[in-house]
């Protein structure tokens, strides 16, 4: 049994025209049995930043704490938000920090730059970052999600579009996993407003 | 007792059946896994044995479709030479094969049927091989989940939709808090008059309180 499937979880992150999508499951589990069907794994960093936080369950709570805190310390030091590229670098350093011992969380960060650019990328439990054009997975589903998103995503999607493939995207890749589903929830940001939405799903 | 071997498939599982006047109800998600891969999400886990006798499997999908087919042959040979076979007597196979065995096999099996002597039964027969007749019986990871409930709703004396509505809410319970379990129930009504299957698909199954 690993480490990183004991709670279970899912994340993917998608590009579209002039927009990002963010989405997760909302399992929390011990293993196979289900704890808790209301346990989101995205977390806002700035207005226009998501990070998502896939994996241990506890290191995902302390985590998102640590970057709350990290992201509020940039913004009085530096009194601007801290864009999404720049956050993905802090997020990498803070896993490397622990190289020996690490996190067991595989973070998946999505936003709008300064300039509303769209960005995502994920990073590995140590830190290593993989910048995409297209998508980013994560968690026990990344298989599946891989699946998923390489047949359905295309680009310049539109917001209502993007949300759509996102949605199907994450809802079947967890159909096909006994430790993630029991609900979803999707964040669309543009770069006029931030749209979250919790889906209708599976309870099984 | 042996666990799953690496690559084996397993039938994570909720299975349940219930005796009443006229027959019994049998019941079962339908979620195959490897690993933490859900590798079939409409597996049939009710398998005949005979034309009015069924079992329930969970565990070892290779160990339990192994079991089942051989007392399928045994039940086939013993209806040429005697005619029709009794539930307690497809009961006793299965426990043969599953105590014998007991080292190298992972299986927990639900056995009901119809026949003429008993009317419905259900026996119930657990991992180490014990053979136990029961008036309902769980079975499965997901089973678990579940005791306090059906011991509090199950009475005896209960009609035919009254079991079927039993079955089907015991079993979406399970299935929701149960990694192992999901997907759609699959029920039979087995009586005299043979097997009448029932399919609930996973938007008709009813929902209690998430938190």
């Amino acid at each position: 049994m690993s480490i990183m499937e004991y709670n279970g979880g899912a994340v993917v992150a998608m590009v579209g025209k002039n927009c990002v999508a963010i989405a997760c499951d909302k399992r929390l589990g011990v293993q196979a049995m289900t704890i808790s069907t209301e346990f989101p794994k995205t977390f806002q960093a700035t207005p226009k930043t998501y990070i998502g936080l896939p994996g241990l369950a506890t290191d995902v709570q302390t985590l998102s704490e640590k970057f709350r805190f990290k992201v509020n310390m940039y913004k009085l030091k530096e009194e601007r938000e801290i864009e999404p590229r720049t956050l993905a670098h802090l997020v990498s350093s803070t896993l490397y920090e622990r190289r020996f011992g690490p996190w067991f969380v595989e973070p998946v960060i999505a936003g709008l730059d300064k300039e509303n650019r769209p960005f995502i990328c994920s990073t590995d439990l140590i830190g290593c970052i993989n910048f995409a054009k297209d998508f980013v997975v994560s968690g026990t589903t990344s298989n599946q999600l891989y699946g998923m998103c390489e047949s359905l995503w295309e680009p310049d999607l539109e917001p209502e579009d993007l949300f759509e493939t996102i949605s199907q995207s994450l809802m079947n890749a967890v159909d096909r996993d006994c430790l993630s589903g029991w609900g979803a929830q999707v964040t669309v940001i543009t770069p006029d407003q931030v749209i979250t939405r919790t889906l209708k799903s599976r309870q099984d | 007792m042996s666990g799953l071997k690496p690559g084996e498939v397993n039938l994570g599982t909720s299975i349940m059946a219930v005796e009443f006047a006229h027959g019994v109800i049998i019941g079962a998600d339908s979620r195959t896994t490897t690993g933490s891969y859900i590798a079939n999400r409409v597996t049939d886990k009710l398998t005949e044995v005979h034309d009015t006798i069924y079992c329930c499997r969970s565990g070892s999908a290779a160990d339990t479709q192994a079991v089942a087919d051989i007392v399928h042959y045994y039940l086939q040979m013993y209806s040429v030479q005697n005619g029709k076979p009794t539930v307690p007597l497809a009961a006793s196979l299965f426990q043969e094969l599953c105590y014998q065995n007991k080292d190298g096999l992972s299986a927990g099996i639900i056995v009901g049927g119809w026949d003429k002597e008993n009317g419905g039964s259900v026996w119930n027969v657990p991992l180490g091989g014990s053979l136990h007749r029961q008036p309902f019986a769980i079975g499965g990871s997901g089973s678990t989940y579940i005791y306090g409930y059906c011991d509090a709703t199950y009475r005896d004396g209960m009609n035919q939709e009254e079991c079927i509505e039993f079955v089907k809410n015991s079993l979406a319970l399970a299935m929701s808090r149960d990694g192992s379990s999901g997907g759609v129930i699959r029920m039979a009504v087995i009586t005299e008059k043979g097997v009448e299957r029932i399919f609930v698909p996973g938007d008709k199954l009813p929902v209690h309180w998430q938190g």
